[in-house]
């Protein structure tokens, strides 16, 4: 009877129900068979509300829906391309870095491909890359940039971890740092691979210019602040992560309309309603998981799954070799919002008894969502791509997959080498 | 397809229009209100070292608002998160099926919902429970019934054309 009811609610969500009903439909059954009055549902949901780190996510956000509406994307490629356009392989590097520092801004929610790509692909093309090998650049690097601050997957993975307490403290301050340099380093492999696979076709640098570095800097000078201070004013203890996500929202308001003018006040509503539609999804899903994840612990299920893993797996390489696959296939299945609310808090317990590092696997976490976005057949920006740039999806698996495997493979390194992502952290 | 249009779908149609403005309106405030209030807290307590005592839990509720209000607005185009795996290859004959299936299980979940939350609120509302300052825990809360409601009565209205559809002779 349990199985049917399950088999059923896995039917639905598979035909495309809301996810958020799903969980719902499956908490109130878990309570209603426990015998708990199902208003604690409400109770779990308004728990949002006693959560003050979550202000970040409304906040962060907006500002980074502003930020692709405007013309950011422009400038930024304009002030990168100045200052690394002459290294060898320069657009390309360019392009990596630039969709990477966008994204850790507006989240991967497609926004990058649909504005950094419009702008990288056509201009790859142009400098001589080939078609196979701009497609596939511009595809992998819309996610490119999750594993860097502030980006939203990283604020969620430490809410979801800091809600669990089990026993581990782990702060967002320590996420944020030990994101740095696995992003780096992807960032490092992707434009060394990109360097050499072009080695036959050669690719013209521009010179480095200072009238037109001046320039760059001139047009971007209200902009180029922004990642500064929000660290510092974090690193520093001066605002907490909520509260840089409101003065980030600020400043980005007053800066792109009153300053750059180039949002005007009319467009306002739709873009906080864009933005708000997708805070509303994610916070209606975490809201509803609460309660779920609360009869999941109740009912001691991470302490079951852990212990249906140890038949298995004893060796904590083998459980990572097992997390990495199923990481991958959940990626390419499921956004990455709902992936952590509802896979986390099953996931972090059984990981530290394997004495896998909490922050250490949310990075191994969001590197392989990372990838997921864009494994074949269903990654989410493989269909974004398809459609922006109006090319056949089959075309733009080809076109992606050896960035995949350049990326697997820092996926690997990340995941296998824990000091990577914990050095900076004592 | 042509579905008669009459006077009572007009009527509807209007309704639902000026309920999107009320969403719509509603969210700009309060995103606006709730950047500012934090600012304003940021630089109150580093410039003076003080602070508005209520200022913390309202951003707080508001995050709530915010939210709930942006999941009725994900509904009106049925734009919630989901796995979409198996829809996007299903034959359009099967998918006006599976569709239906789908849309009347959230209206009939997220009334169950709508209901069980409007229970709570009535027991805070009981149990003059206060949220914070003198501001009634039920006041808080009273989204979280409303905004399912909202959700259901969108779904419950999807299935119902999806159903006149399925019926309809075909042209």
């Amino acid at each position: 009877m349990i199985y049917l009811f399950i088999g059923i609610l896995i039917l639905i969500a598979l035909l495309g129900a809301p996810l958020f009903t799903i969980i719902i439909a499956g908490a109130m059954a878990g309570f209603y068979t426990s015998d708990i009055d199902l208003s604690v549902m409400a109770i779990e949901l308004y728990r949002i509300a006693d959560t003050p780190i979550l202000l970040a996510l409304p906040l962060f956000t907006f500002a980074g829906y502003l930020l692709g509406e405007s013309q950011t994307s422009q400038r930024l490629v304009r002030l990168t391309q100045v200052f690394l356009g002459w290294m060898p392989g320069g657009l390309a590097i360019v392009a990596f870095v630039v969709c990477a520092l966008f994204t850790a801004f507006t989240g991967a929610s497609g926004v990058t491909i649909v504005a950094m790509g419009a702008l990288l692909y056509p201009a790859l093309q142009q400098a001589g890359y080939q078609d196979n090998f701009s497609l596939g650049l511009v595809t992998t690097s819309g996610s490119l940039g999750l594993l860097l601050p502030p980006s939203l997957p990283l604020i969620l993975y430490g809410i979801i971890a800091q809600q669990m307490s089990s026993g581990v403290q782990i702060s967002i301050e320590e996420l944020f740092i030990a994101g740095i340099f696995p992003a780096i380093l992807m960032i490092v492999m992707l434009s060394l691979w990109s360097i050499w696979t072009n080695k036959k076709n050669p690719i013209p640098r521009t010179k480095f210019s200072r009238k037109k570095a001046f320039q760059a800097i001139k047009d971007s000078a209200w902009e180029i602040p922004l990642p500064f201070f929000v660290f510092a004013g974090i690193y520093s203890g001066y605002f907490a992560v909520s509260e840089a996500a409101a003065v980030t929202a600020m400043y980005v308001l007053v800066v792109e309309i009153f300053i750059y003018k180039e949002i005007k006040l009319s467009q306002l509503a739709s873009i906080i309603r864009e933005s708000m539609i997708m805070v509303g999804g994610i916070l209606l899903i975490l809201g509803v998981s609460l309660a779920f994840t609360n009869f999941l612990i109740d009912a001691e299920a991470p302490m079951k799954l852990f212990a249906l893993c140890q038949t298995f797996v004893t060796n904590k390489l083998v459980f990572l070799i097992l997390l990495n696959i199923f990481l991958l296939i959940l990626g390419a299945m499921l956004d990455i919002f709902s992936a952590i609310i509802i896979m986390v808090p099953l996931m972090l317990p059984v990981a530290l008894e394997y004495g896998i590092h909490p922050v250490h696997l949310g990075i191994i976490f969001l590197a392989n969502m990372q990838i997921g976005y864009f494994t074949p057949p269903v990654g989410m920006n493989l269909f974004i791509a398809g459609y922006r740039f109006n090319k056949p999806i089959v075309e733009i698996y080809r076109a992606t997959i050896p960035f995949m495997l350049v990326l697997l493979a820092a996926v690997l390194i990340i995941t296998y080498w824990p000091g990577l992502s914990l050095f900076l952290i004592s | 397809m042509p579905i008669k249009t009459t006077n009572k779908t007009i009527f509807f149609t209007r309704l639902s229009l000026v309920l999107q403005k009320i969403e719509d309106s509603i969210l700009v405030s309060l995103l606006l209100i709730m950047i500012f209030m934090a600012v304003l807290q940021i630089f109150l307590r580093n410039f003076f070292d003080s602070g508005i005592v209520w200022s913390d839990p309202l951003v707080r509720v508001l995050v709530l608002w915010i939210g709930l209000i942006g999941a009725m607005a994900a509904s009106r185009t049925d734009n919630h998160i989901n796995i979409d795996i198996i829809s996007r290859f299903l034959p359009p004959h099967i998918k006006r099926f599976t569709t239906l299936v789908v849309h009347v299980f959230t209206a009939i979940i997220t009334a169950v919902m709508a209901w069980v939350s409007l229970r709570f609120v009535g027991m805070e509302m009981a149990d003059n429970i206060i949220a914070f300052g003198f501001i009634p825990a039920w006041v808080c809360e009273i989204i979280i019934p409303i905004a399912f409601a909202v959700i259901s009565v969108r779904y419950t209205s999807f299935s119902i054309n999806h159903l006149i559809q399925l019926f309809s002779p075909r042209p």
